[in-house]
């Protein structure tokens, strides 16, 4: 579990949204379970559905339900069966504690809840590699920790994930690499422990003292 | 002066059957109507398509200028030099019958604003939706298919009604060719009896209520597409 943390403004968020080229980067590799995304020959399409990603305002689709949300992809990219992804859609639903809500429309929903399905809509196509960007900034602070929470469980599970975030403590508590990016360039990169207890740059320091 | 009112009213519409005029004419109308306005959602639809994915993908270069060139000359004259154009130049050698000639010109002509609409509820779906889709997995085109077209159609039923009766109006001129148009009806009547009153007002009710009727059905439908969206 890599996160990625750093003043606003830094290149986070385009750093993490280039590694699934939502974002072109300008030059580099992006390798990926062997392959060089940024090779012209290569089907960013059918990576991505390798490569789940989770938005900071959720970006469920409005005109369908939950169950819809979760299945549309998995139908139509993957061919699976409407059984098959449905199955599929409800284990997940069951496991954030959202089954209930399997016909309801996403404005229906709280903040909490709609990031919640992001997640699990991402985890209906099965992928390798989770991103999240800023995945808790949007929601108001009582509903952070039942996403965080999902996180977590995805991290026990040994679900690779990326994640853009500003909430230090779960950084410190679930991550194994932290990489502290300024100016649009990654600065530092520890494991957790070293990254807030032997800081070496300056930035790193000053950021540090004004977060924690 | 009931009995002069009985007296215009059997002038305008009763001698030599001259009620037909006004039947035939509202029905030439109304194929108009709705026959343009299917080519010009067609029309619009595809216009729409290659503006919206060159702004979003910077891809369909030469098609985009082909459109922006025909906006810009559809929606920069006047429909009824329009109308001329295609009647008396591009249709000048062959027999056509006049009412094809309005269904293409008013076509054409909406189809422009048609486009505008159209491209105008895409670009205002957040981006954030074309994102989603495209990192689940889905190129361009899936995305709008699934994702982005259903949300805009919502959006821009209301404006396709109104461009309906705005269009529905408009084919008032297809006199100008001789179509034997509702306003055109009338004026035949009015030559006839060499009364106006009877003759336009008559025609003038019938448009204000037709576009009355459709106003009230676009309202309908405004207010049960705002519920669907709770």
């Amino acid at each position: 579990m890599v996160f990625i943390v750093g003043p606003s403004g830094s290149g986070k968020s385009t750093f993490l949204r280039c590694l699934n080229r939502l974002e072109d980067p300008t030059e580099g590799h992006i390798i990926f379970n062997n392959v060089d995304l940024m090779d012209k020959k290569t089907d960013i399409n059918k990576h991505r559905q390798k490569m789940g990603m989770v938005f900071q305002h959720f970006n469920l689709f409005p005109h369908m339900t939950i169950l819809k949300n979760m299945t549309l992809a998995p139908m139509k990219l993957q061919k699976k069966s409407q059984e098959e992804a449905e199955s599929y859609a409800f284990e997940l639903l069951e496991r954030v504690g959202l089954r209930d809500r399997a016909e309801a429309y996403p404005n229906q929903l709280s903040g909490g809840q709609k990031q919640r399905i992001a997640i699990v809509r991402a985890l209906c196509m099965r992928p390798e590699v989770m991103l999240f960007d800023e995945p808790t900034s949007a929601l108001d602070p009582e509903m952070v920790g039942e996403v965080l929470s999902v996180m977590r469980e995805l991290a026990q599970e040994h679900m690779t994930m990326v994640v853009v975030t500003h909430e230090m403590a779960f950084a410190r508590e679930v991550a194994d690499r932290i990489l502290f990016m300024a100016d649009g360039r990654i600065v530092e990169e520890h494991g957790p422990k070293e990254f807030f207890e032997h800081p070496e740059s300056e930035r790193l320091k000053s950021f540090l003292s004004k977060v924690l | 002066m009931w009995e002069t009112f009985k007296e215009k009213f059997y002038e305008s519409f009763i001698v030599e059957d001259r009620w037909k005029y006004i039947t035939n004419g509202l029905r030439t109308t109304l194929i108009v109507t709705f026959a343009a306005v299917i080519l010009g959602i067609i029309l619009g639809f595809i216009v729409a398509m290659v503006r919206s994915t060159h702004d979003k993908t910077g891809k369909l270069k030469l098609s985009n200028v082909l459109c922006t060139i025909y906006l810009t000359v559809i929606r920069g004259t006047p429909v009824v030099v329009q109308l001329l154009i295609i009647n008396f130049i591009v249709f000048a050698s062959v027999r056509i019958n006049t009412i094809y000639v309005a269904i293409l010109a008013f076509g054409i002509n909406s189809g422009a604003y048609v486009a505008e609409i159209i491209r105008g509820g895409i670009m205002s779906i957040d981006q954030g939706q074309f994102e989603a889709g495209r990192s689940l997995g889905f190129n361009y085109l899936q995305t709008l298919r699934y994702i982005i077209l259903p949300q805009t159609i919502k959006n821009v039923l209301p404006s396709l009604a109104n461009e309906f009766i705005v269009l529905l109006k408009e084919t008032s001129v297809a006199g100008y060719i001789a179509l034997q148009d509702l306003t055109k009806a009338g004026d035949i009547i009015r030559s006839r009896t060499f009364d106006a009153y009877f003759s336009l007002i008559s025609v003038a009710l019938i448009y204000l209520v037709m576009v009355m009727g459709f106003s009230y059905l676009v309202k309908l439908l405004e207010r049960r597409l705002q519920k669907s969206e709770r």
